[in-house]
């Protein structure tokens, strides 16, 4: 630089050619210039090419340093550039070898893993899709299954209003109901006091009925009374004579002389619906009454060998048991299965008196010798006795059994019973007289019409005839083939005492001869099933029998 | 003459000084560091050039063994507030070239040195240098009429060594009305190596009051008389790497002479001895 300041003056003077005019005072200027230029020259000049191609080369050498990095992908860094030496560069290269390797290994195992990573993707990927799968199965059930709850609660819905509607329509009916039950009420009462309007007319008329037949017996008897007839009349133990003009009166009793032995059969006919247990005869003429298992009685006239229906006696609620007749033969007397004997007078159909008590059926009903009282026989291990006038029981005998048949005498009451043994009652003492017994249940009773024997049925097949005299001498009576139908089977005496009838199980009737103790005559044949009872007429001249299958058969001996 | 003029301008501003910058041997690198050779410009700054230094050298150190980087010369922290030409007229300009700074990234000189972070940083230092010399010249009329933009321009010129872009809005800073005869102060700056107090700036006019237009010599004569009083001609006064004649015209020095922050930073450094 001190150069420079001496040079300045001697350039100064080089250059003031150029410089013509202002030459001395733009010579600091050009001193100036001239520095600059100078200075440039050695201070930029000389090193601006080297500086310019070793920045280009350092730039180079970066590329390949950065390309070298890229390729190793490590954070290693090499400058390759000349001033290195050739072992280090080998040095190098190996180095660059075995990270190579490495990186390789490095490589394959992280691709393995890749693999592995993938299936186990995959994997769950298909387990995602079945999942969907069945996600979107489910849901189709869903939506079936809502559709379907939808379905049925509208179907619910509709029901309900159904049913709503119905319980309208049965309130209403019900609401009907009771008015039509009200007025159905009101109608009963209505019917039920125009049947008592027509009973109590109906009474009034059999009233009416009852005292204009008084008025003509009344005028009979008074008839009767202007005639001298002489009349025995037997005094009874303890019974009051009743001097009551109408029905204490003894009829005349008729009597048979003798008995016919019947041969052949008149007439066969079925004569009820169902089953006959009863048949009987009145005691002065031909009339028959039969009753059985249809509830009623029906009465007979024998005529010309036939039996003709005169008419049915109604008013028993269950099977006749047993059928008696009055002495006057006006009045029938009959026990039914319904616990009550019946009372009827044969003008009317319809019982003049039902006598119930009895807890059980009525097996026999019987007149009291005084006409006024009746006396029957239950199962109900009872006899009662009965006042007709006031139709209500006046006593009753505990008889210890059950009682089948009832027979009066004029001393005493004989009751039938099935624990084989015959019972006396002495009625006003109501005590038990006499035990006789038996081989067997007895099934039925009858006296004789003198009141000097009694005949009993029993179930051993046989048949005992007792003195009631003596109380003691029995017969017995037996024959081949005759058996019991059933507990109520019933034998008879014949109108003259002479005979014993029976029906038998094979429907033939017996006949046996009470002097000679022998069957006197079997009549077979008629009868199908065995045979219930039998009756003889007061005359002698019939007997009718009658069975299970309701027929019924009139012999006679002609 | 305005030619010439132009040509004084354009070799000014492309001033170069070869440069070589080492690492610093105690700085912890894996490889070797490679020095790195650059023509730095005189009329920037250090850390506005440096960058491709930086990431050279960055590229053998590890990152935990980098904080800012700062360059020192033969144990001097080098200030990068200071233009670089300055910088090596003050302490290598009678040294054999390249210019060889140290770089070193640890132990930054807190004393002696600014942080320089960004980029920002220097760009307003230099505005403020450039308004600091309007304020002298002008008073600071040119560069208060002057917009954002035109400030970003100067700015722009330095950065990216646009020589044109930069004198289109420098020029403005550089005109005086007529009557004056010249700025009102010329703005200037004399650093010595041997003493205490970094520079000397003093308020001086161009032109007498009895019109008379002042020198290079009337201003060191005023200023620093020291500079040119011995005839053994112990100091050079330098600019820009040159030593102007004593009667050159401290008007046309501070129009033409200037760096871009419209200073005349003038060195005054011991002769060498032949």
């Amino acid at each position: 630089m001190a150069a420079l300041g001496v040079d300045c003056s001697e350039a100064s003077e080089v250059e003031g050619n150029n410089f013509s005019c202002q030459k001395t005072a733009d010579s600091w200027k050009r001193d100036i210039i001239r520095q600059l230029k100078h200075r440039d020259k050695s201070q930029k000049s000389m090193f601006q090419d080297v500086i310019r191609s070793y920045i280009s080369l350092l730039e180079r050498t970066n590329q390949q340093a950065l390309i070298t990095k890229g390729i190793l992908g490590s954070g290693s860094r090499h400058l390759a550039s000349s001033s290195d030496s050739l072992p280090s560069l080998i040095s190098k290269n190996d180095d660059l070898k075995k990270i190579t390797g490495e990186l390789a290994y490095q490589v394959v195992e992280l691709q393995q893993e890749i693999r592995i990573k993938d299936s186990v993707l995959e994997g769950q990927a298909v387990r995602m899709c079945e999942v969907q799968r069945s996600l979107q199965g489910v849901q189709s059930d869903y939506g079936g299954l809502a559709a379907r709850v939808a379905e049925v609660t509208e179907g619910n819905r509709q029901l309900k209003r159904e049913y709503d509607a119905l319980l309208e329509r049965h309130h209403d009916m019900d609401q009907t109901f009771r008015v039509e039950k009200v007025r159905g009420q009101e109608l009963l009462e209505d019917l039920i006091k125009r049947k008592q309007h027509a009973a109590v007319r109906m009474n009034s008329r059999n009233e009416r009925r009852v005292r204009a037949r008084e008025a003509s017996l009344q005028k009979e008897l008074e008839t009767a009374g202007k005639l001298n007839v002489t009349i025995n009349v037997k005094k009874r133990r303890g019974n009051s004579v009743c001097l009551s003009l109408q029905e204490d009166l003894y009829a005349p009793v008729g009597i048979c002389v003798a008995a016919r032995v019947p041969a052949r059969a008149l007439h066969v006919l079925d004569a009820h619906e169902l089953g006959i247990n009863a048949v009987r005869f009145s005691y002065s003429s031909n009339l028959l009454a039969t009753g059985g298992t249809d509830r009623s009685i029906k009465l007979w006239d024998v005529k010309g060998g036939m039996l003709h229906n005169r008419g049915t006696l109604d008013g028993s609620n269950e099977g006749i048991t047993s059928i008696e007749f009055d002495p006057t033969g006006t009045r029938v007397l009959a026990g039914s299965y319904d616990k009550s004997a019946l009372f009827w007078r044969l003008d009317d159909s319809v019982p003049k008196l039902t006598l119930t008590g009895h807890s059980r059926k009525v097996t026999a009903a019987k007149f009291k010798c005084s006409m006024r009282h009746v006396v029957t026989g239950s199962a109900d291990r009872t006899v009662k006795i009965w006042d007709l006038h006031r139709a209500a029981c006046i006593q009753t005998i505990e008889v210890l059994s059950y009682c089948s048949d009832v027979v009066c005498s004029e001393f005493f009451i004989v009751s039938g019973h099935y624990d084989r043994k015959i019972r006396f009652w002495d009625s006003r003492a109501a005590s038990c007289t006499q035990e006789v017994p038996l081989p067997g249940k007895v099934t039925s009773l009858d006296i004789s019409p003198d009141h000097r024997q009694l005949l009993s049925c029993s179930r051993d097949e046989t048949l005992h005839v007792v003195d009631l005299r003596m109380n003691s001498c029995r017969i017995c009576f037996r024959a081949e083939g005759f058996k019991c139908g059933c507990d109520n089977t019933k034998a008879i005496f014949s109108p003259d005492g002479s005979y014993l009838a029976a029906g038998s199980a094979d429907g033939a009737v017996y006949i046996w001869n009470i002097n000679t103790g022998n069957l006197e005559t079997r009549l077979p044949e008629m009868h199908s099933s065995s045979i219930n009872a039998v009756a003889w007429s007061g005359s002698g001249e019939y007997v009718v029998s009658v069975d299970k299958s309701r027929r019924a058969v009139l012999w006679s001996d002609i | 003459m305005i030619a010439d003029d132009k040509d004084v301008l354009r070799d000014v501003w492309f001033g170069r000084i070869p440069t070589c910058f080492t690492l610093y041997q105690d700085e912890v690198t894996e490889r070797e560091a490679e020095p790195f050779y650059l023509l730095l410009p005189r009329v920037s700054y250090l850390t506005l050039v440096t960058d491709k230094v930086k990431k050279h050298f960055l590229k053998v150190m590890k990152a935990e063994d980098v904080e800012e980087i700062w360059f020192e010369y033969e144990g001097t922290p080098l200030k990068w507030h200071y233009p670089i030409g300055l910088l090596f007229d003050l302490h290598a300009s009678n040294t054999s070239l390249p210019w060889s700074i140290t770089v070193h990234f640890k132990n930054f000189p807190e004393r002696d040195l600014l942080h320089c972070p960004c980029n920002s940083v220097i760009e307003a230092h230099f505005m403020s240098s450039i308004k600091e010399a309007d304020a002298l010249k002008h008073k600071s009329q040119v560069i208060n009429d002057m917009q954002k933009k035109d400030h970003k321009q100067l700015w722009m010129g330095l950065q990216n060594d646009k020589f044109d872009q930069f004198w289109a809005i420098n020029r403005k800073l550089m005109e005086y009305p007529t009557e004056e005869g010249g700025f009102r102060y010329i703005p200037f700056r004399i650093y010595l190596t041997m003493s205490d107090r970094p520079f000397i700036q003093k308020l001086f006019r161009p032109i007498s009051p009895d019109g008379h237009t002042h020198t290079l010599g009337d201003l060191l004569k005023e200023v620093y008389p020291v500079a040119i009083a011995n005839e053994a001609k112990r100091y050079q006064v330098v600019i820009h790497g040159i030593e102007p004649l004593l009667e050159t015209p401290l008007q046309w020095l501070s129009e033409h002479l200037s760096h871009p922050d419209n200073f005349l930073h003038i060195s005054v450094i011991p002769a060498p001895s032949d």
